[in-house]
């Protein structure tokens, strides 16, 4: 008894030498199966059906995929050392701009492929062209579950204060949100998370994408248009706009209470927002959207929005690229995209499914009107150091406790 | 950690109104706990709408054990358990294994070593995560393992075990110290050699701290999370807490509030039985570490 | 007894190495790492390119950093003295002969054991909620309509209530580490207070709290060394991106190496390195300053 005890503690400790000692060995998953990380969870809409098309591709072709489920986290941190490190990945996804900037060095170019198999005759072009567009004009990544970035409503209260037409520039914007007011209804609301994007999306229209990623990263907050943006907003401060909540509105305490329960009328919001509160909003709730209005001189207009996609990817040193590609196609087309966007209330990518979940029709002008793109909250957040303070500071002026002039020297102060 | 045994005081009214105070401020701690799990433990059995109507525990439309059977099969919930119980009992049975001979051999003889390892694993025990978590990160990634799971997790099983090692070896050393020699010097009179002496005799009469030290490992390694949440990036390699860090947030995404709070019981409930039970076991293995 | 070699080495070995391979040489190497640019986590060395004290240098040029370092330390200032002085209260009427004791010591511990993810939720989806919090109900319950009305989570209250729910988890901790160092005192000395006439209070307040000093050392270590790595709780409760009154170093340093928030951003492992370094020299420092002040050399027991 004794003996065999030591012993084990023996092959146990000459293991332990064995795994931290060894030089860094490489083992490779076998050489037909696809390995596929994804970024979604196991438990959400999207990875079940993603998991139900990837057991149909399999039993349809008899290629084995190898499906795991990393997680947004788990993507964001794991994938670039895994990549960098040379494991077998041939498949991942992300946000379009995350693949096609951090793991450009890994991307297949799909032209070829996509040529081949004629993908694009029943894509989105709005989104193959984005896709080409982050992937530097070459198309290196799949788009599916498309989303925008607009302002969400509730049409029962526009049609109670007598709103028959969804504004397109920023006088017919404040002209809504006084008929709201004056009908008693709060015009709109906000939550911390989403604050960025409002300041993002108003300095974008005034001064284009570009310009905001400049004064964002060099904190060129002395820009006569950090100025007008400011005044915009304290301007809706001021004449009651805003929910008196929205100083202390928390994630998401805005859209489930104040929007989903009927007190507040408009909600800046990615298209996912229907889902994210129906069991709030009840089946009865019905949708509007529009996108952010046009301003004055501004650089662009209602065509430029904040939409974009999660991308599928395929790993230039895959020795499957033909199999990944048409894993790719079973799950963006036909049957399982059509599943995929009646689960998740998502966008389907496939231009023949037609029919969109009723909870996100709305969108569907402003995808089909959108032209040019801009990325996450239109560059705002592209300074990570800067990030928590232009969201206190933004919030702090949509609450009214800071003016325009005030919110300015705050983030020169801060950008210092 | 000497087990008093507290005789039953007669009830002495003067001597109790003295204490009132010291009762109604523990009295109130306790109701607020209580306050709080009990209502999360209702809400979880409600639903989203009537928990933001404020209705929560009124049960108007009956009691919804769907939330649990949601939370339980979409989540991979018995996924997490499966990771967590091979991950911690693994763990714990080697700890015991490398730290058991290591303690007793550093409280038993003199060697040039011995005080500078001491005074390494206590520091150890100071020494922020943080400051091992990045070269641990790319030398295990840099092995293209994630892709394998026996190897990823025998990584990890590595990675609990070597964490623990400083403070189980520090606790079971103070443990051994307090054994008195003489059993050894018996055994080395019969002939016994130490290794054996070791394993057949000091090893079971270390028995009641090794216990009390495993609990708590096996609570450390099942709550632990920053490790997790960084080496166990995958669903099939997550243990609960980061399981359930993922499951909160996908009940968020989807607005499913009821199943977010069954998520959380279901992760509550395991650690709060085994409390219940071994919950003088568990508080002796906090003091008892201590003073090292 | 007799030494022996063989025994010695065939049992340290393996505690041994798995501390070099898991402590000492990443420490090392991450005090390495914090005086280069390191793109990838993953780059060998040779991808390395030095940069002094550069790191450090960027790092407390960071607005963000200083918040995050400003805000790990009114945790463990504030944080402290919340719970010392509470879990110091509770240590005093556990071990004044009250009855119900373990049942109490039980309940007071118990947060501690349970998954923070779960007890954060817990606070952060109950307790604090302006919909139906617990606060809200309460205060709404004795008409104190102004403070029903605090939201309890927004910027000016944000930090205070991860405190206070980060706090409740941790009073049962350093409580037991309390009780244990009051039982330990001989019973004899209170007996002897007893026949002078000190009353309880005059007893705790006489004779505890000197006795308690070696033990007061050992609480302010563990709450060091705990809050030091102070990251769940922050993580929990701020929802999508750090904000500027929960970030810690740890969220700072996991943001910058593995890119949390939304967009992409620039990556440098040694900056990641640097702060680590930087809250090891702040434990070191806490822990000297600890002892010099309260040297326990006066009493032992």
């Amino acid at each position: 008894m004794g003996m065999k005890k030591k012993l084990l503690s023996a092959a146990l400790c000459a293991a332990m030498v064995g795994t931290m000692m060894a030089p860094a060995f490489t083992v490779q998953a076998a050489d037909d199966t696809l390995v596929y990380w994804s970024m979604w969870e196991a438990t959400e809409p999207q990875g079940k059906v993603i998991q139900e098309a990837v057991d149909a591709f399999t039993k349809e072709t008899g290629v084995k995929v190898d499906l795991q489920f990393k997680g947004r986290t788990g993507n964001r941190e794991a994938l670039q050392p895994a990549l960098d490190g040379g494991t077998q990945i041939d498949i991942f996804d992300e946000d379009i701009d995350r693949v096609n900037t951090m793991y450009a060095d890994y991307l297949l170019d799909l032209e070829d492929l996509a040529k081949e198999t004629g993908y694009e005759e029943t894509a989105n072009a709005g989104l193959m062209a984005a896709c080409r567009d982050a992937g530097g004009g070459t198309l290196k990544t799949i788009p599916y579950q498309p989303n925008v970035f607009a302002f969400f409503y509730n049409k029962d209260l526009f049609e109670q204060a007598g709103i028959e037409k969804e504004p397109t520039t920023w006088a017919e914007f404040l002209d809504v949100c006084q008929k709201l007011k004056d009908a008693g209804i709060t015009p709109m609301t906000m939550d911390d998370a989403y604050a960025t994007s409002v300041i993002g999306y108003h300095l974008a229209r005034l001064v284009g994408e570009e310009r905001v990623v400049e004064i964002v990263k060099k904190g060129e907050w002395d820009d006569p248009a950090v100025l007008q943006m400011a005044q915009d907003i304290e301007e809706l401060a001021s004449k009651g706009y805003y929910s008196e909540m929205v100083g202390s509105n928390v994630w998401p305490a805005g859209q489930n209470t104040e929007l989903a329960l009927g007190t507040a009328a408009m909600y800046l919001n990615g298209s996912w927002l229907p889902n994210e509160v129906k069991d709030m909003a009840g089946p009865d709730f019905k949708w509007g959207c529009f996108a952010y209005p046009e301003l004055e001189n501004g650089a662009n207009g209602i065509e430029t929005n904040n939409f974009g996609a999660q991308v599928f990817g395929i790993n230039k040193d895959s020795k499957m690229a033909k199999e990944a590609f048409d894993l790719i196609t079973y799950i963006t087309k036909g049957e399982y995209d059509k599943k995929l966007a009646d689960e998740s209330v998502g966008i389907p990518s496939d231009t023949t499914n037609s029919e969109w979940p009723e909870m996100v029709a709305c969108a569907k002008p402003v995808i089909e009107q959108s032209t040019a793109r801009f990325t996450w909250a239109a560059g705002v957040e592209t300074n990570v150091d800067m990030t928590p303070v232009i969201k206190e500071n933004f919030i702090k002026l949509m609450a009214g406790s800071l003016t325009a002039d005030e919110f300015v020297a705050a983030m020169q102060e801060a950008a210092k | 950690m000497a087990k008093e045994k507290e005789p039953r005081k007669p009830f002495n009214l003067k001597k109790e109104i003295k204490l009132l105070p010291g009762y109604i401020i523990l009295i109130l701690w306790v109701i607020f706990t209580i306050a709080l799990l009990g209502w999360v433990f209702g809400a979880s059995f409600s639903t989203t709408a009537e928990i933001f109507q404020g209705k929560a525990l009124k049960f108007e439309s009956g009691l919804h054990f769907e939330n649990y059977a949601k939370a339980w099969n979409g989540a991979g919930v018995a996924g997490f358990f499966a990771n967590s119980l091979l991950y911690s009992i693994v763990s714990c049975v080697i700890l015991i294994l490398v730290c058991a001979p290591a303690a007793y051999v550093l409280s038993r003889f003199d060697f040039i070593a011995n005080k500078f390892i001491q005074t390494s694993f206590v520091s150890a025990m100071g020494v922020p995560a943080i400051m091992v978590v990045l070269p641990l990160f790319s030398f295990i990634s840099g092995m293209g393992i994630l892709n394998i799971l026996p190897a990823a997790r025998t990584t990890l099983i590595i990675l609990y075990v070597g964490i623990n090692v400083p403070y189980t070896t520090i606790f079971l050393l103070t443990f051994f110290s307090n054994i008195s020699k003489t059993y050894e010097e018996a055994a080395a009179i019969d002939g016994c050699p130490p290794m054996r002496t070791f394993w057949k005799i000091m090893f079971p009469m270390a028995q009641s701290g090794i216990v009390t030290v495993t609990i708590f490992n096996f609570i450390n390694i099942w709550n632990e999370y920053f490790l997790s949440l960084i080496f166990a990036n995958s669903d099939k390699l997550k243990p609960v807490a980061p399981g359930l860090y993922g499951m909160i947030n996908s009940m968020k995404y989807t607005g499913d509030w009821a199943g977010m709070f069954a998520a959380v019981i279901i992760v509550f409930l395991p650690t709060f039985i085994l409390y219940i039970f071994l919950s003088e076991k568990i508080i002796g293995g906090v003091t008892g570490g201590i003073k090292g | 007894m007799k030494k022996n070699k063989t025994m010695i080495i065939a049992f340290l070995t393996p505690a041994v190495i798995l501390f070099l391979g898991i402590f000492l040489y990443p420490i090392i190497r991450t005090v390495i790492m914090s005086f280069f640019t390191i793109e990838g986590v993953t780059d060998p060395m040779s991808k390395w390119t030095f940069s002094g004290i550069d790191n450090y240098v960027k790092l407390f040029n960071t607005s963000l950093f200083r918040t995050s370092f400003y805000n790990l330390f009114r945790i463990w200032l504030i944080g402290g003295l919340i719970v010392m002085t509470l879990s110091l209260l509770f240590a005093a009427i556990l071990t004044s002969g009250i009855r119900f004791k373990k049942f109490f010591r039980a309940v007071i511990y118990m947060p501690n054991i349970v998954s923070a993810v779960a007890l954060a939720t817990m606070w952060l989806q109950y307790v604090y909620s302006p919909r139906f919090g617990l606060l809200k109900n309460f205060f709404e319950a004795l008409h104190l309509d102004e403070l029903a009305k605090i939201q309890w989570l927004d910027n000016d209250h944000k930090f205070m209530a991860l405190l206070i729910a980060y706090c409740f988890g941790m009073v049962g901790y350093h409580m037991l580490i309390w009780t244990s160092g009051i039982e330990r005192i001989s019973p004899e000395f209170y007996e002897a207070a007893t026949i002078d006439g000190a009353n309880k209070v005059q007893q705790f307040r006489y004779m505890t709290l000197p006795l308690l000093k070696g033990v007061f050392k050992t609480n302010l270590t563990m709450w060091t060394v705990s809050s030091v790595g102070f990251f769940v709780w922050s993580q929990l409760f701020s929802t999508v991106t750090a904000d500027t009154q929960t970030i810690t170093p740890y969220v700072y340093m996991y943001m910058q190496i593995f890119g949390g928030g939304n967009t992409v951003t620039e990556r440098n492992s040694g900056l990641g390195a640097a702060i680590g370094v930087v809250l090891s020299v702040c434990v070191v420092l806490v822990f000297t300053v600890c002892n010099k002040v309260l040297k326990d050399d006066d009493l032992e027991f």
